[in-house]
């Protein structure tokens, strides 16, 4: 074996041999067995299992990774106690939303979406293609789908926004938070979603919305945190001089000088974490999110090819609706931003 | 002109010749489907391909859809091994058209759909595995009944049972999972917290290998009522156990004509769901890889998988069959 030698010089073979070799019998070991021409000693690369062979007392990774799931386990009610308070209000949230989204007739419903994509837009071409898009979904009736996944992506983006915003300010503020809350970041767009949703199903249980409210906010709220802080500290220094020597205070210069500066790159941000919400609605259907995405999953599981491309092109419509309309609503700010 | 003519024939000649003269096993593509069974069973056949008929094994991770959607298609991979029948009706066409052969039923009790409660909670009340008892007490059990995945089928066929066993109306809710995965993981959530579980699950597989239920009574198997059961708007939903899942090897007929042995050999394959069910349990306890299950079953049941294989091949692993 590999390292036998380097333990045996150390002088830890009894230490080593203490424990007992209980490891299962590996396809390496039965190949060996029959005889079989093996792949040569070699040199393989120090791993725990390489060593464990060499030295019974050295653990496994399979030991590691079992130790992090009974540390888990072993922490669950204390866990419990702290998340399930903290993140009912989403539950709440949500189940709210989707019982409106869901029970007020669409008569009602469609012309106050209308308006308000008009309120929000002031343009006739996306209030236009708003009510056109609506009126597709309808005919094809995936109306009422296509509106719990509105509804579901009007209170997570809202939370994104309410939270990432502070937090991206708070970033601005201080390199020695921003280099702690950059990893973090990274962290929540790049580790796979279910890696942490299968533990949270053992702290919550899987009928809550909060599930997928926590998976979709999670990743969605990133953009918005990177582009507000990206935002402010992007303020033209000169901008910021004069304001010093008008003598603001560090409130008033964020509210009046900063935010505003910054304000189309933190709308670049909200526009992006629409988008990203709405990338995630298939992962969110995966633990049992209602909407569009269940029609996706049901169309990829039984070869629906039609079914599963209908509904990713109404993902795709709302997609395009929510971009329109915070584009336009981005343009006039910065319209009245450059008035004054 | 007249030289490409005959290098080309030659070339030929040569490759008809090439095939001939090998009487050992050429390229072989088995699926592993993604579920640990089926990942045990591929991991055996592969290994005993290998080692004892000399094949060239390349392993294809898949599911039972895609794996259906290929073979139809293309003709790829050669063995499909683990698939659950009643969830892929191109099946049945593809046997009648010719392009594919059922080798053996893999599992060979057939695998087990049913409803499932904790074995903690029913010995406190042995009167939750059955529908009466359940229906007397829906708390007792959770009040939540824990529905397969939307798309899989076995949906539409819980809610026509649930129906027809009165336990919508006795205030049982019903929750339709997104995913094989969370259904899973609400159940293994339940029982490391000794809460009451109660929903549609399957065997042999790790899960039900690592936490003991109790299998609620049910019925016995009627074709009819199964058959409305599983259709949505079925007017007269009644009680049927779910039938013994058929769960077959099958490989294209083109490779069953190429390889002889091989195809004798997987038409000998098959697992009891004793052995599957005990290996998956070692599995879960002792966190096994895929290849250490096999080669435990391997190690344990010499006897079993020696008959499988032709003279030739117990020859070559005589060293393991002791």
């Amino acid at each position: 074996m590999a390292y036998e030698g380097v333990f045996d010089a150390l002088g830890l073979r009894e230490w080593c041999d203490a424990a007992g070799d209980n490891a299962p019998l590996s396809m390496a070991d039965l190949l060996a067995s029959t005889g079989a021409a093996g792949e040569g000693g070699g040199l393989p690369f120090p791993s725990l299992d390489v060593l464990h062979e060499a030295c019974p007392q050295i653990v496994q990774t399979r030991d590691v990774t079992a130790a992090l799931e009974n540390g888990f386990l072993a922490m669950r009610p204390e866990l419990k106690f702290v998340l399930d308070p903290l993140t009912q209000p989403l539950s709440w949230m949500l189940d709210s939303a989707l019982w409106f989204f869901t029970s007020v007739p669409w008569w009602v419903l469609l012309p106050a979406l209308i308006y308000l994509a008009w309120a929000v837009s002031r343009s006739r071409g996306v209030t236009l293609f708003v009510a056109l898009s609506f009126a597709a979904l309808g005919v094809i009736d995936h109306l009422e789908v296509a509106l719990e996944t509105l509804s579901i992506i009007f209170v997570c983006t809202s939370i994104s926004v309410l939270l990432g915003v502070p937090i991206g300010i708070a970033m601005s503020r201080s390199k020695t938070v921003q280099r702690s809350i950059l990893p973090v970041l990274d962290l929540l767009q790049t580790l796979p979603t279910f890696v942490y949703l299968i533990p949270l199903i053992f702290l919550f249980s899987i009928t809550e919305s909060k599930l997928y409210g926590i998976a979709i906010i999670l990743y969605a709220i990133v953009p918005v945190i990177r582009l507000t802080d990206l935002g402010i500290r992007l303020v033209d220094r000169d901008v910021i001089e004069a304001a010093d020597a008008f003598g603001m205070s560090n409130r008033q210069k964020l509210w009046k000088v900063q935010l505003p500066l910054a304000l189309p790159n933190i709308m670049a941000g909200v526009n992006q974490t629409i988008m990203m919400s709405l990338a995630m609605v298939v992962i969110a259907s995966l633990v049992s999110a209602p909407g569009l995405g269940v029609l996706v999953l049901r169309g990829i599981r039984n070869l629906e090819l039609g079914v599963g491309l209908v509904a990713g092109i109404g993902i795709v419509l709302l997609a395009v609706i929510l971009d329109r309309t915070s584009k336009a609503a981005l343009a006039r700010v910065d319209r009245a931003g450059k008035a004054e | 002109m007249r030289f490409k003519y005959i290098a080309a024939a030659t070339l030929t000649a040569g490759a008809f010749s090439t095939t001939a003269a090998f009487a050992e096993c050429g390229e072989v593509s088995i699926t592993e489907m993604d579920w640990a069974s089926a990942a045990v069973v591929t991991s055996v056949a592969s290994f005993l391909m290998e080692q004892g008929y000399g094949c060239d094994v390349t392993v294809v991770p898949t599911t039972t859809v895609p794996a259906m959607a290929s073979v139809a298609e293309t003709g790829q991979p050669d063995i499909l091994t683990e698939l659950w029948t009643s969830y892929t009706e191109v099946y049945d066409e593809l046997i009648a058209e010719g392009k594919l052969t059922e080798m053996s039923k893999v599992l060979s009790d057939g695998g087990v759909e049913a409803w499932w409660v904790p074995a903690y909670v029913v010995e406190e009340h042995p009167e939750l595995a059955t529908l009466e008892g359940i229906r007397a007490n829906p708390e007792l059990v959770g009040g939540l009944f824990h529905d397969c995945v939307t798309g899989w089928g076995c949906d539409v066929t819980n809610f026509n049972n649930l129906k027809a066993a009165g336990l919508l109306d006795a205030g049982m809710e019903r929750f339709k999972h997104g995913s094989g995965e969370t259904l899973a993981a609400a159940l293994a959530a339940a029982y490391e917290a000794r809460e009451p579980w109660f929903g549609y699950y399957w065997a042999p597989t790790s899960v039900l290998g690592k936490y003991p239920m109790v299998q609620v009574e049910f019925p016995p198997y009627d074709a009819e009522i199964h058959t409305c059961n599983g259709l949505e708007d079925c007017a007269t939903p009644g009680l049927s156990a779910y039938p013994k899942a058929n769960v077959v090897t099958a490989a294209t007929t083109v490779f069953a004509e190429r390889e002889p042995a091989v195809a004798e050999f997987l038409t000998k394959m098959s697992f009891t769901n004793a052995q599957m069910g005990a290996v998956l349990a070692a599995q879960e306890s002792d966190s096994l890889s895929n290849e250490e299950a096999a080669v435990l079953f391997l190690t344990t049941y010499p006897e079993v998988w020696s008959a499988w294989l032709n003279d030739e091949a117990k020859a070559k692993l005589a060293a393991l069959i002791k």
